[in-house]
């Protein structure tokens, strides 16, 4: 039957959520940005506070993805549609404050895809004991400094050498890369081979040639790291390959377990409505607290409108977004799906962003405790960049809708 | 939960109703265009099967399917030809008017011979709009005076959708001269009621298989039992508020299903686009292999998709809103469900007839000079969609209402509803 009305655990979950946003989070949310850093202190009560939710819902909604891909003759679950509903509530708190999270991060999708069982352990392992221990991040490192969006011109190489492998290269903007205790890095072992080349691996802190380069400073999420690694002679174990040999002795086994990246676009477009969300009530509860209350209503009418359409295309996103995790739950393939969920959102919520500004004036942009707005504005612009551009989305979708199309 | 999955009577339904479209209306488009009225034939195939008659509730004579199975229903007959359904016997926007303002009584006693096996040239219409606003003061020109037995209505009604096949109207009128857009009301009135006459036909843009056009009413006598007064509304309030409440969802359900026809239209101009662009071929390769054009397909289907899943999302609040475990009328429940309902409607409606327009006008600039001759269909899906973007409250209105709901202010007639002596709408 067709339906929108969350469920009961959905409701719950963002309940949770939107009141520690509200109480716990958003009180910090400029401090944090100002002094480019989540406190320890406050991620472990943050983690605390959240084991309260029982499901690995809010673990997926910091992007590690859901656990299980569903078989044919299981019964569907729900939980690419509640990640999605638990990102936009905790996005919609802070979003910088989200990607700090410890956890396995944006490597978690590709070595619970491709990771040998060994491999899932060991990794995986790492953050079993964070509440006695020390917290740990995972990081995911593709992008150089002359490659982005395409991929396949990745310049880092590796070759094998005796039990170990060899990379040398520069990863760049790598969320979390300098406190990760390993990161996800693809090297190529032939340029010439494009994307059939590549070889992923697990490269731990410490390793001997693995070094922290720049440590970035950007327009927003600022109290998120992006770091620079620089691989250099860099000796990996045979045993960090990710997958194993085996899996890049075919084209499809390597490349076709990295499609489940499919299942966090629409969770990082689920932030993105987050964010807008969040500018667009400020916007709304300013007008409604400064400008109606004060005078005739056809003199606001003007401001209306802007409201009305601010909010109807970020509820125009968030079904894109719905729509793309519901296939997910289905097994049903979504790349296109994914890919326009993402390329809406970012639209969108960077429009409610600017919006929320102007309808706001001068107060708009004022950094003050209580008004954020200049925040969300800088945080949101990379929403429509990073986990690829809105132009890469139209690329993916446009693959999907002619046939014949191959690259442009 | 969230699902996008209909049931499978639904399905059924869908397929049905699709496969009508394709067949029938589809291989006709040009001649119901110029015959300017649906064929007979069709007339009496879209009466057998119900279609003017999806939302009605049975106890009215209707199939009581609700809001959801119509607007997947009303996508199907969009993307074949949405003019068309205009032109399909039944009671139309009269239907939501006669449901949301009249009493159990009169909306059974009006609605019910709609389904009778005779009545495929029966069908209802709404006067609401009038060409030129009132010199010294607002509300609508057409007054109605109380007299001894009930009313007597004079003016002239613009922009009515069906005014010349319609036996029966709701005919908005002003009842309070000094009280502006607060002091309308609505009255049943019949085509053979003395004094009636049907004006001028309007030649428009799109839409042509629809018949718009004008009435008359020379001191045209109802009865007191004619008026439309909202007694259904359990919110409380003045007579005023549940009026002006009951106008607004009135015309944000129909709006709902003008914007599943925008969304049928969308996804076909889309479609005929997309296949241009695979088989056109410049400088070497087929044009849809050029980005601009490829992305410009990319951006036009996200309208598309975005615009069915609003609409879908906005007739399932409706739906919720009766049956069981509905929330009992008067009770703060039932109150944000209905302001959620008419937000959603108003989102969607705006949202989908925007969207209309961008993928008519991208199908007939993809399709470059061929797309301008009439040879092809696009100029036609480019008309229709500006048309249908008139044919319920534009989007400027229904964005005031979706604010004024949000902000949670009482819902002022002048800005939420499509008051003409702004910007008038075909009804």
């Amino acid at each position: 039957m067709i339906d929108f009305v969350l469920s009961k655990k959905q409701q719950e979950l963002k309940e949770g959520i939107h009141n520690l946003g509200k109480y716990v989070i958003r009180p910090m949310s400029l401090q944090m940005d100002r002094q480019h850093e989540v406190p320890e202190p406050f991620l472990r009560n943050f983690m605390k506070l959240a084991s309260g939710f029982k499901s690995r819902d809010l673990a997926e909604s910091f992007g590690e993805g859901p656990a299980v891909t569903p078989q044919k003759g299981d019964k569907p679950g729900e939980s690419n549609r509640t990640a999605a509903v638990g990102a936009e509530e905790l996005a919609w708190a802070d979003a910088a404050m989200l990607l700090c999270m410890p956890g396995p991060g944006l490597g978690g999708p590709p070595v619970r895809a491709t990771g040998t069982t060994e491999q899932k352990q060991r990794f995986f392992g790492v953050f079993k004991d964070m509440e006695n221990g020390p917290l740990q991040w995972g990081a995911y490192g593709l992008t150089e400094p002359n490659a982005g969006s395409d991929v396949a011109g990745i310049r880092s190489r590796c070759r094998k050498d005796g039990k170990h492998w060899v990379l040398n290269g520069r990863k760049c903007y790598i969320t979390n890369g300098a406190r990760a205790a390993w990161t996800v890095i693809f090297a190529s072992v032939d340029l010439d081979q494009g994307r059939a080349g590549h070889r992923a691996f697990v490269v731990e802190k410490g390793t001997p040639g693995f070094f922290v380069g720049k440590i970035e400073e950007k327009l927003g999420l600022r109290a998120n790291e992006t770091a620079e690694l620089v691989l250099e002679d860099c000796r990996v174990p045979e045993e960090n390959l990710l997958g194993g040999e085996e899996a890049y002795q075919t084209k499809e086994g390597f490349m076709t377990a990295m499609k489940t990246f499919d299942n966090t676009r629409p969770l990082v477009a689920a932030m993105a409505c987050g964010i807008g969300r969040a500018a667009y009530e400020y916007a709304r509860d300013f007008v409604k607290d400064n400008y109606v209350l004060s005078r005739p209503i056809p003199r606001y009418s003007a401001l209306a409108e802007r409201l009305a359409r601010v909010s109807r295309r970020l509820e125009a996103a968030r079904m894109l977004v719905y729509r793309a995790t519901y296939m997910a739950d289905m097994g049903m393939p979504n790349a296109k799906e994914a890919s326009m969920s993402k390329a809406a959102a970012g639209q969108a919520a960077i429009s409610a962003c600017i919006e929320a500004i102007e309808i706001c004036g001068a107060h708009g942009s004022i950094a003050t405790e209580h008004a954020l707005l200049e925040k969300w504005f800088r945080d949101i612009k990379v929403y429509d960049i990073f986990e690829g551009t809105g132009n890469i989305q139209r690329v993916v979708i446009s693959k999907r809708i002619l046939e014949g199309l191959k690259a442009f | 939960m969230i699902s996008f999955e209909p049931t499978e009577d639904q399905v059924l339904m869908r397929d049905s109703v699709a496969s009508f479209a394709k067949t029938t209306l589809l291989p006709r488009v040009r001649e119901t265009e110029k015959l300017r009225a649906v064929p007979d034939d069709v007339r009496q195939l879209a009466h057998e099967m119900g279609l003017g008659l999806v939302a009605v509730p049975e106890a009215c004579g209707g199939q009581g399917l609700g809001l959801t199975t119509s607007v997947l229903l009303e996508e199907e007959l969009g993307a074949a030809d949405a003019a068309a359904p205009f032109g399909f016997p039944g009671p139309h926007a009269f239907a939501h008017a006669v449901l949301e303002l009249g009493s159990e009584e009169q909306a059974s006693a009006e609605l019910t011979d709609f389904s009778a096996a005779d009545a495929h040239a029966r069908f209802g219409a709404v006067a609401w709009s009038e060409a030129k606003p009132h010199p010294t003061r607002a509300g609508f020109t057409t007054v109605a005076r109380t007299t001894a037995s009930g009313f007597e209505i004079t003016g002239k009604k613009s922009f009515v959708i069906n005014a010349g096949l319609a036996d029966r109207f709701v005919v908005f009128a002003q009842v309070d001269e000094a009280a502006g857009w607060h002091g309308i009301g609505a009255f049943l009135v019949r085509r053979d009621a003395a004094g009636l006459t049907i004006g001028a036909r309007h030649d428009t843009l799109g839409l042509d298989a629809a018949w718009f056009g004008e009435i008359d009413l020379a001191a045209v006598q109802v009865p007191a039992a004619a008026r439309l007064t909202a007694p259904r509304d359990g919110e409380g309030g003045t007579d005023v508020d549940r009026f002006v409440r009951a106008t607004a969802r009135f015309f944000a359900r129909q709006a709902l299903v003008v914007a599943a026809r925008a969304v049928g239209l969308s996804r076909y101009a889309w479609e005929l686009a997309r296949e241009h662009c695979e088989t056109r071929v410049a400088f070497g390769k087929p044009i849809g292999h050029f980005q601009a054009v490829a992305f410009t397909l990319s951006d036009r289907l996200m309208d598309v998709d975005s615009a069915r899943w609003l609409v879908w999302r906005a007739a399932q609040a409706w739906d919720s809103l009766g049956g069981d475990g509905a929330p009992a009328a008067g009770s703060s429940a039932r109150k944000k469900a209905e302001a959620h309902a008419l937000k959603a409607s108003a989102q969607a409606a705006a949202h989908a007839l925007e969207a209309a327009m961008r993928c008519g006008d991208d199908c007939v600039g993809l399709h470059g000079g061929s797309g301008f001759i009439r040879d092809l269909v696009a100029e036609k899906l480019m008309r229709d969609a500006k048309q249908l973007a008139l044919v319920c409250p534009t989007a400027e209105q229904l964005d005031q209402l979706a604010t004024a709901v949000e902000l949670g202010v009482p819902l002022d007639p002048a800005l939420v509803l499509p008051t003409p002596d702004a910007q008038a709408i075909f009804t």
